[in-house]
C-alpha cells in the first residue's frame, strides 16, 4: 500500500526515467549550499535569514543557588520570545546564550570569559548572586559589552564599583530603606537587624540602620549569619534584649531558614517581624506555611491583583509566567521578583539597541548613550510599572510595594512611588 | 575574689545553658549524618560524596510519603528505607566494580553520584523548597524563648537510631559481621562472611541513617536539592576530627564540634564561630591526625 505511489505516472516521470539521478540531487544540492554560503550578509537579511544578536545570560543553574537561577531563565525566556515573535530587535532575532556558573564566582569568570571570547556575545543580560556580578563586572568592562544585571541586589554595584558598561534595572537596597524606613519607625522605634552575611547583605543592612536613623529610629543591634548556615538557631538565641521590632535580609533558602527557625523560637511573635521582600518570595511561602504570618516586607514585585496592581500587564505576565513555571517545577509556583526582573531587563535592553541601531558589540557606546536615562513606561513589556534608568549611576528607579503576610499569602498595605525612592548617586565612573 | 564573683555576676548562664542545648541537638543531628559517613568509610574505605544527596533524598522522599499519607513517621521509616534500597543498588552498580581500585576512583563515582541525585532532584522535584511540617508544634519556655519541643525530639531520636545501630552492630548476626569486616577483610572472608553483602548491607545502612536525619531536620530548613551541601562538609570535618572510621569518635567529636560553636556564639559573631570547627580541623590534622577521640594512634 505504502508503495503504490511508485507506480504513480508523476513518480515513475521522476525517479526511473533517468531524469533525477543521485549525481545530480548532490551536484545541484552542493551548487546550491556553496551558492548560500557566498550571498553576503545584507543579502540573507533581506531574504529573512538574518543573523540573531547573542544574547549572553550567566545563571546559576546548579549548585546552592540554582532555584533562583531556574526561576530567572523563566523570566528571559518570556521576554525573548515575545521579541522574537514581534518580529526581533532591528528586524533580526535574537538568541539566548545561557551559561551555569555553578554557584561559584570562579566558574563564573571562566564561563563569562568563553561567552565573550567564543561564543560573541553582543549583550549580557543576566547576574543572580552579588558576589558573582561583582566577580564579573570587570569583565564586561575590559571586553566592552554592555552588562544588563537581572537580580543582583548589591549596593556597591551601581555605587563604589559601579562601571559604565553596567546597568541594573531593578531597585537597589539604598531606594528600598527609603521606601520602608518611614513605616518601619512608625512600627516600631528600635530595631534590631539579622542579615545574610556577604556582599549583599551587608550593604542592605548599611542601607537599613542609615535611613532608620533618618527617621528618628535606632538599630540597636546586628546579627550576620553566614550565607547557607542550615541551624542558625545557636545564632537566633543569642538575639534578646530590648527593641520593637526584628528586621531580616535574607533570599533563597536561607529565607526559608530564617522563616521556619525565628517563628520556631518565638521571635516572631516576641517582635515586630519586617524585613527584605526576599525572604517572602512566593517560591519560599510554600516551604513555610503560616510561618511567615504577619511578617512585613518590602518588594518590587508581588503575584498579587489588589488596587493598582490589578493591571491587564500584571494579569497577562502572571499568567504566562505562572504556565512556564509549571513546567519547570512541579509545585506550580507563582511568578516572583526573579522572572518580573530578568523579563523587564530584556526588553528594555532591547528598547535600547532599537534606540541606538546596535549592530554589534562595537556599537556598546551608542548602547550604553540610549540607555542611560532611559525612561519606560508601565505596559506589557514592563507589567512592574514605570522606571527611570538614571544616567549617573546606571541605577533605575521604580515603585515598590509594602506587604504583609496573612494566611499564607500578601495583602498589599502601601504603594511606594518610584519619585519617593529617589537616593542621589554614589558612583563616579572612570574615564573612558 | 571581686573579680571572680563580678565575673560570675555577669556571665550569661542563661545563654550558656540555651547554647548547650542548642549544641547538644546540633550535635545530635550531625552525629546521625556523620554516622552514616563514617561507617562506610571503616568498611569500605570509601568516602562518599553523595552522602549529602541522600540525605537530601530522604528529605524528598519524606515529604511525598507525608503529603500521601499525612504521617511524619510513616515518612521517616519509608524515607529510610527507600534510600536504603537506593544505596544498596547505587553501591552494586557503581560502587562494587571499583573494589581494589583506586580510592580515587570510589571519591569520582561518588562525586559523579552526587551531581546526577542534585540534579535528578531539581528535575524532579523543580526549584522551588518544600514544606515538611513537624510532627510536634508546642513549645516549652527556655528563659527568654520559646523553644520547640521538636529540636528535643530530633536530638533524642536521633540518640535514639544511633543507639539502635549500636545495639544492632553488638548482638546481631549481620552486626557480628561488619565487625569482623572492619577489623580484617580478609580473615573475614576466609571465614566464610559474605563481605560482598557486607558492603552493599554497610552502604544501605549508611544511606537509611542519611535519609533518617534529612526527613527529621527537614521541618526546620524546607527541602531543596542542595540541602545536603551544608550538612555534608560538617560531617567530614567530624569523621576526620572523630578518627576515620571510628564511629564512636565520629558521635563524640559531632557534640564536641556543635557544643564548641554553640558556646563560641556567645562571645564571638556567628561569621567567627563557624571558623571553630575549621580550627579543631586543622588542629586535629596537625597534632593527632588519626583523630582526637581514638584512644590508641595507630
Amino acid at each position: 500500500m505504502s508503495e503504490q505511489w511508485k507506480h504513480e505516472k508523476w513518480a515513475q516521470d521522476i525517479w526511473y526515467r533517468g531524469k533525477v539521478t543521485r549525481r545530480s540531487i548532490v551536484g545541484w544540492g552542493g551548487g546550491a549550499i556553496g551558492a548560500m554560503m557566498l550571498v553576503p550578509a545584507p543579502w540573507r537579511a533581506a531574504f529573512g535569514a538574518a543573523k540573531p544578536y547573542k544574547i549572553g545570560s550567566e545563571q546559576p543553574l546548579s549548585g546552592a543557588g540554582a532555584a533562583g537561577g531556574k526561576t530567572s531563565i523563566i523570566g528571559l525566556q518570556m521576554a525573548a520570545d515575545r521579541i522574537n515573535a514581534s518580529g526581533g530587535i532591528n528586524g533580526r532575532p535574537i538568541e539566548l546564550v545561557i551559561v551555569d556558573d555553578e554557584t561559584s564566582p570562579a566558574v563564573a569568570r571562566q564561563k563569562v570569559t568563553k561567552m565573550v571570547q567564543d561564543d560573541a556575545i553582543d549583550v549580557h543580560v543576566g547576574g543572580f548572586l552579588s558576589n558573582i556580578c561583582l566577580a564579573c563586572m570587570p569583565f564586561w568592562q575590559d571586553a566592552k559589552i554592555v552588562n544588563m544585571i537581572t537580580v543582583c541586589l548589591d549596593t556597591t554595584l551601581t555605587t563604589s564599583a559601579c562601571n559604565r558598561y553596567t546597568f541594573r534595572l531593578h531597585d537597589y537596597a539604598p531606594a528600598q530603606a527609603v521606601a520602608f524606613a518611614p513605616t518601619l519607625t512608625k512600627m516600631g522605634k528600635k530595631w534590631h537587624i539579622v542579615f545574610a552575611d556577604y556582599s549583599w547583605g551587608q550593604s542592605t543592612r548599611d542601607a537599613y540602620v542609615a535611613e532608620i536613623k533618618k527617621n528618628g529610629g535606632e538599630v540597636v543591634g546586628t546579627t550576620g549569619i553566614p550565607l547557607g548556615t542550615a541551624d542558625m538557631t545557636p545564632f537566633l538565641s543569642k538575639i534578646s534584649g530590648d527593641f520593637d521590632g526584628l528586621f531580616g535580609i535574607f533570599f533563597g533558602k536561607d529565607g526559608v531558614t530564617i522563616a521556619n527557625q525565628a517563628y520556631d523560637l518565638g521571635l516572631t511573635k516576641k517582635y515586630i517581624w519586617a524585613g527584605d521582600g526576599s525572604i517572602s518570595e512566593s517560591s519560599n511561602l510554600v516551604a513555610v506555611g503560616n510561618k511567615l504570618d504577619g511578617f512585613t516586607a518590602i518588594n518590587r514585585y508581588i503575584p498579587v491583583f489588589d488596587g493598582v496592581l490589578d493591571t491587564p500587564y500584571l494579569h497577562r505576565f502572571f499568567e504566562e509566567g505562572k504556565a512556564r513555571l509549571a513546567k519547570v517545577d512541579p509545585s506550580h509556583p507563582l511568578p516572583d521578583k526573579y522572572v518580573q526582573s530578568n523579563y523587564e531587563a530584556l526588553n528594555a535592553t532591547k528598547v535600547g539597541m532599537e534606540k541606538a541601531k546596535f549592530d554589534s558589540r562595537d556599537d556598546s557606546a551608542k548602547l550604553i548613550e540610549a540607555l542611560e536615562g532611559l525612561e519606560v513606561k508601565e505596559s506589557d513589556d514592563f507589567p512592574q510599572g514605570d522606571k527611570t534608568l538614571r544616567k549617573d549611576d546606571h541605577q533605575a528607579f521604580l515603585r515598590e510595594f509594602i506587604f504583609t503576610i496573612g494566611n499564607g499569602t500578601y495583602h498589599l498595605q502601601q504603594v511606594v512611588d518610584k519619585d519617593k525612592t529617589f537616593v542621589p548617586p554614589a558612583c563616579k565612573f572612570q574615564a573612558a | 575574689m571581686n573579680a571572680v564573683g563580678h565575673f560570675f555576676q555577669t556571665f550569661p548562664l542563661d545563654l550558656l545553658i540555651i547554647q548547650t542545648v542548642n549544641g547538644l541537638v546540633a550535635g545530635m543531628i550531625l552525629a546521625l549524618v556523620a554516622s552514616g559517613l563514617t561507617l562506610i568509610f571503616g568498611i569500605m574505605d570509601v568516602v562518599n560524596f553523595a552522602h549529602g544527596e541522600l540525605f537530601m533524598f530522604g528529605a524528598y522522599i519524606g515529604v511525598v510519603v507525608m503529603a500521601g499519607t499525612g504521617s511524619f513517621w510513616l515518612a521517616l521509616i519509608a524515607a529510610a528505607l527507600i534510600v536504603a534500597l537506593l544505596g544498596a543498588a547505587l553501591q552494586i552498580v557503581t560502587l562494587r566494580p571499583l573494589i581494589g581500585r583506586d580510592p580515587l576512583n570510589t571519591i569520582l563515582a561518588t562525586f559523579g553520584i552526587s551531581l546526577v541525585l542534585q540534579n535528578f532532584a531539581l528535575w524532579q522535584f523543580g526549584p522551588t523548597a518544600r514544606r515538611m511540617p513537624e510532627p510536634i508544634t508546642s513549645h516549652f519556655r527556655l528563659f527568654y524563648l520559646d523553644y520547640p519541643w521538636y529540636r528535643i525530639v530530633i536530638a533524642l531520636l536521633s540518640a535514639a537510631i544511633i543507639g539502635g545501630f549500636w545495639l544492632f552492630l553488638k548482638y546481631s548476626r549481620f552486626g557480628i559481621w561488619i565487625r569482623a569486616t572492619a577489623q580484617d577483610r580478609v580473615m573475614a572472608q576466609a571465614m566464610g562472611i559474605p563481605v560482598p553483602l557486607v558492603y552493599t548491607g554497610v552502604f544501605a545502612i549508611g544511606a537509611a541513617m542519611a535519609a533518617a536525619s534529612g526527613v527529621l531536620f527537614a521541618p526546620l530548613v524546607g527541602v531543596n536539592h542542595a540541602m545536603g551541601l551544608d550538612w555534608v562538609l560538617k560531617a567530614f570535618i567530624v569523621v576526620v576530627v572523630g578518627g576515620m572510621g571510628n564511629l564512636g569518635g565520629s558521635i563524640a567529636a559531632a557534640i564536641f564540634i556543635s557544643l564548641l560553636e554553640s558556646y563560641a556564639t556567645i562571645w564571638v559573631d556567628p561569621s567567627q564561630a563557624v571558623i571553630v570547627s575549621f580550627v579543631v580541623l586543622i588542629l586535629t590534622l596537625l597534632f593527632r591526625p588519626t583523630g582526637l577521640f581514638v584512644s590508641t594512634p595507630r
